[in-house]
């Protein structure tokens, strides 16, 4: 495609992930330099360097420089490819932080995508493949890209050595549906994964009841399933955890999670993941602070109308990601109190034009 | 004291205007809104002497690396403390469809 490119320029390694996907997306070069320049280990980390290879398998004709201390690195966007593609992840990160981007761009592949990935399930630093599965799916589906998504988690892998397996379905679309969410409801059941795997299967039903005494004072509808995997399936480290998640009568989720750490018990694993929970819901808006970053992009990738959603204030990753899309798109947002009336409120309205993005990498039937 | 009832009702911020025309970086715009007049502080320059400024930037250097790309959010154990309060509890009773109205909502 000859349509003029701009170079997005950044420094430093954090929001690697954001830029790359908004660098395939827009099909503009993206260029980072000074990645831990000062640091006794400088460039790259292992798990970083793994995301660029996962993304060239996922694109066809994307071409990545990586400087010779790997403190910069130039990346030539490609098209978005799709198909089958197996990657295995290093155990220095969870599948999480190389599921997130690769739903940001799924959508918009060239044929349906079919990704096996290979390696820690559930971790404290990024999203579980239970929060993927059970919340990042649903919200894609606001947007229309609905059949055929799916998340099978094949084989559980907790922390260090892992030994997990999902397999992530994606169908592609032509265009994004424009998104008006701006009525945040009333919660109205939660639901919850336990997982325990090769400690004693009690673990989860601790954790179930220990989330039980927090959450049964505000509704009955709650449902916490104990997870089992058995032999195999169970990965190759013991480790168990809590996902929780609130639904509203307008379908607004909010999400939380806690995961085991040495010398704590399952009790105070499932409070924390229960108290994380009531701090999203008090922050209110329709969409959950983890995922305020995919709803945006979306929004922005919407057709050319105005789309809206309500949100809680924005976190420190989503202010820089509203300001990486504009660098990339040219689109900026309206921010705005949701509630004039109610000065308690503090949630706000996002509202942007969609630029109307077509998928042209989709192969015409 | 003065300050600390300015920071913990803050008035309306123009988010807008905080996101796309300041150069103030992400941290520096989240902790001046959040209630904790502590981390405000913390990002005001400090401008003693020029001369230690590479110091402090390898400083700064340290702590994003302690924070990497995550999609978490880091936890905030004093905030999860606070859901020990039975008052807590109660405070967001409306959010749920078995709470009835909130104390302030009109509707």
């Amino acid at each position: 495609m000859a349509i003029p490119t701009s170079l997005l320029h950044y420094s430093g390694h954090s929001h690697l992930r954001q830029r790359l996907v908004l660098s395939v997306l827009s099909g503009k070069p993206l260029k980072i330099d000074k990645i831990r320049p000062n640091d006794s280990n400088p460039g790259l980390r292992d798990y970083e360097v793994s995301l660029l290879r996962l993304l060239e398998k996922v694109t066809n004709g994307t071409v990545i420089e990586i400087s010779l201390t790997g403190t910069a690195i130039l990346v030539k966007p490609g098209i978005i490819a799709g198909g089958p593609v197996i990657h295995d992840c290093p155990l220095s990160r969870s599948m999480g932080y190389f599921l997130e981007p690769v739903i940001m761009l799924a959508p918009f592949s060239k044929k349906p995508l079919n990704l096996t990935l290979r390696g820690i399930t559930t971790d404290e630093k990024d999203l579980s493949v239970d929060l993927i599965r059970t919340v990042t799916l649903p919200h894609l589906e606001l947007f229309g890209v609905s059949d055929g998504l799916e998340l099978r988690i094949k084989k559980r892998g907790a922390q260090p050595l892992g030994g997990g397996e999902v397999q992530f379905l994606c169908p592609i679309v032509k265009q994004v549906k424009t998104l008006n969410f701006v009525e945040a409801g009333k919660i109205k059941r939660i639901r919850g994964i336990a997982h325990a795997v090769r400690v004693s299967p009690q673990f989860s039903n601790r954790m179930i009841e220990a989330c039980r005494s927090v959450v049964n004072r505000y509704i009955p509808d709650v449902y916490l399933y104990s997870d089992v995997y058995k032999g195999e399936d169970s990965g190759k480290s013991p480790g168990y955890a809590l996902s929780l998640l609130a639904e509203s009568t307008t379908s607004a989720l909010h999400c939380a999670e806690a995961v085991s750490r040495p010398g704590v018990a399952p009790e105070d694993v499932a409070l924390e993941a229960s108290r994380l929970l009531l701090s999203e819901i008090q922050r209110g808006g329709c969409v959950d602070r983890k995922h305020q970053p995919l709803i945006l992009l979306l929004m922005v990738l919407g057709s050319e109308d105005v789309g809206r959603c309500r949100m809680s204030s924005p976190t420190e990753r989503t202010v820089q990601f509203l300001r990486d899309v504009r660098d990339a798109f040219g689109t900026s947002f309206k921010i705005t109190p949701a509630d004039k009336t109610n000065s308690s409120s503090t949630d706000l309205l996002y509202s942007c034009y969609g630029t109307g993005y077509i998928n042209a990498n989709r192969t015409i039937a | 004291a003065k300050d600390f009832i300015s920071s913990s009702r803050p008035a309306r911020r123009d988010w807008t205007k905080l996101i796309y025309s300041s150069d103030l970086s992400p941290r520096a715009i989240i902790s001046s809104s959040s209630l904790d007049p502590q981390a405000a502080d913390d990002d005001t320059p400090d401008d003693d002497d020029d001369f230690f400024r590479p110091m402090k930037a390898g400083k700064s250097a340290e702590k994003d690396e302690e924070a990497p790309d995550m999609s978490k959010l880091a936890i905030d154990e004093e905030e999860l403390k606070g859901w020990d309060d039975e008052e807590m509890l109660d405070s967001i009773r409306h959010l749920f469809i078995t709470g009835g109205n909130a104390p302030g909502d009109t509707n």
